[in-house]
């Protein structure tokens, strides 16, 4: 059966969102759903209109979509982990007294503003709720600088001498449990 | 009804309605539908993302097929999935017994 031009037009507005194996069963389901009101209604345009109140809006999709995104689930457990890694690492750090490490001042600030940019990117996405593709994208750029600055704390944190053990021992397990975590989570993700 | 009183029961309700057999999204939301008389009906577009989060907590299993020249994905609920609705059941009826009864009207003994 012919499909509608009402039909193909909202699917090309749920395509410039939403990844393409969804689309192939967004299709399929809103084409089912206008031959359902077709063999109902008996009008093509009545039917359309029809098919597409009972699918929901383009936004009303796309936010189901966002909502149980895996990359904002990602996000979400990124930002709740992050003060306690923040307060894990503080407290190593200052038992092992950072400020003699010999680590030049550049690299600091630098340190510290890309932590504060992925933790304010991960804020965007747990915020975001039209905005699939961008979800994605912002989460995969912030788990990746993540996994980049706890690979370079724990590079650091074991090539300094430090008599604080414990909290160390403790930084590098929270640290080596996240960038597992991330890792692992990743490649299911990358299919949504 | 409205979607907010769904609120934690939608995993369960989707579970319930592929019991019976294998179904595509489209199915899955009229036959929920129909299980319940028509007081619950969810705009079909949304049905799809929950039915993809159950697919990979591995609840349900989907797999595809053409159907009138159009790729269609099914789902079928797996072993782990039966076991989740037994389970969502057995929460339901002890969550509904329970606001029953508080709900119940009572008569309040007269003062003098």
């Amino acid at each position: 059966m012919a499909g509608h031009e009402l039909i193909a037009a909202q699917l090309a507005i749920l395509a410039d969102r939403l990844p393409a194996q969804a689309m192939e069963e967004l299709a399929d389901g809103l084409q089912e759903a206008y031959e359902a009101q077709l063999a109902k209604l008996h009008d093509p345009d009545v039917a359309a209109r029809a098919a597409i109140d009972e699918f929901g809006d383009a936004d009303t999709i796309t936010a189901a979509f966002v909502r149980e995104s895996p990359w904002r689930r990602m996000a979400l457990k990124l930002l709740t982990t992050g003060p306690l890694m923040g307060a894990v690492w503080g407290l190593t750090l200052l038992s092992a007294q950072v400020w003699d490490w010999p680590i030049p001042l550049a690299v600091r600030i630098a340190y510290g503003a890309v932590l504060v940019g992925a933790a304010l990117t991960l804020l965007t996405v747990v915020r975001a709720k039209h905005a699939y593709r961008r979800t994605r994208i912002a989460t995969l750029v912030a788990a990746t600088a993540l996994i980049t600055l706890d690979t370079s704390m724990l590079a650091a944190a074991m090539s300094m001498p430090s008599s604080a053990v414990w909290p160390l021992l403790v930084a590098i397990s929270a640290s080596l449990i996240r960038i597992t975590a991330t890792l692992r989570a990743m490649p299911a993700a990358l299919t949504r | 009804m409205r979607a907010e009183a769904l609120k934690g029961h939608l995993d369960g309700l989707l579970l319930a309605a592929l019991e019976a057999g294998p179904l595509h999204g489209y199915a899955v939301k009229e036959a929920l539908r129909e299980i319940t008389d028509g007081r619950i009906d969810l705009p079909t577009g949304t049905v799809y993302p929950a039915l993809h989060r159950l697919e990979r907590a591995g609840l349900i299993s989907g797999s595809w097929s053409v159907v009138g020249g159009r790729r269609r994905r099914t789902y079928a609920l797996t072993a782990a999935g039966r076991t989740a609705l037994g389970g969502e059941r057995d929460s339901w009826q002890e969550f509904a017994s329970a606001v029953t009864a508080a709900l119940r009207a009572r008569s309040w003994p007269a003062t003098s």
